[in-house]
């Protein structure tokens, strides 16, 4: 079986980071309106 | 506080429960695919990605576009703010879904396939809508007249929608790389049951976190809208 658990980590770490990051996006436009 | 921005700050609080819940998910979902849910003996670990990669396409092409396109087209109709309103929050959503796609589909590639990308019909039509949904954003920037900006996102939305049927059927159309559907085809899903648990587990979170994603964002543009109006006032 190839080891490529990096590529795995990687990809949860970047999905994420791009929901968590557009949710603070949206709170700190809440706070701001 | 008027009863009008009453209302907008309930929708935004709604918002953000809904939003936690969907972001906790998520998370759920990883931990049960990394320690919980088998490896697959050809590819290894990184098959391990489709738990987070199928959930975000299935939400972007079979909820979030074509709520857009669906709210829009209504709007055309009936011209109530409120639809465009909604389908402006869903086009946003859909982007960042689109975009986990367009960014975990190439971490998975890359060990599977040797590359990154290639031009293949299913990836090429998603990196199309993904820049579709991208100039809907820069439009709406772009267009002062709420009239003007919310009947031209209808028709950008509505191309989106008629994107959808050949971005799935793409890898039937034309030969390329992407795997076939596993699970929304004719025949029944060839998954072990374990591996499709955590699939419609992960579609359920990234479903929830759509949800509440589009509620907050709706309820911001609400909020914005109620306070341009009363400073028109």
């Amino acid at each position: 079986m190839p080891d490529n658990s990096g590529f795995l980590y990687a990809a949860y770490v970047v999905a994420g980071v791009i929901y968590l990051g557009y949710t603070i996006s949206l709170l700190l436009r809440a706070r701001r309106r | 506080m008027t009863a009008a921005a009453s209302d907008a700050r309930s929708v935004i609080v709604r918002g953000i429960v809904l939003t936690t819940l969907g972001l906790l998910g998520v998370a759920a979902v990883m931990v049960l695919a990394l320690w919980f849910t088998p490896v697959e003996a050809t590819q290894g670990p990184a098959q391990k990605i489709f738990y987070v990669h199928v959930p975000a396409a299935f939400t972007a092409l079979w909820m979030a576009v074509p709520a857009t396109a669906f709210a829009g087209l209504l709007y055309l109709w009936l011209h109530d703010p409120r639809l465009d309103r909604f389908a402006a929050a869903s086009a946003e959503v859909s982007l960042v879904f689109c975009l986990v796609v367009l960014v975990t589909g190439p971490i998975w590639a890359r060990p599977i396939w040797g590359a990154w990308w290639t031009w293949d019909g299913r990836l090429t039509l998603t990196l199309f809508l993904f820049f579709l949904l991208l100039g809907y954003q820069t439009m709406r920037a772009a267009i002062r007249d709420p009239v003007e900006r919310a009947r031209f996102s209808a028709v950008l939305g509505a191309m989106g929608l008629v994107l959808v049927p050949f971005i799935h059927l793409s890898v039937y159309l034309w030969r390329g790389l992407h795997p076939k559907p596993i699970v929304l085809k004719p025949s029944d899903p060839s998954l072990p049951p374990e591996m499709l648990h955590t699939l419609l587990y992960g579609i359920g979170a990234a479903v929830i976190l759509y949800v509440g994603l589009v509620t907050l964002a709706y309820g911001i543009q609400l909020a914005q809208d109620l306070r341009e109006a009363a400073d028109a006032r």
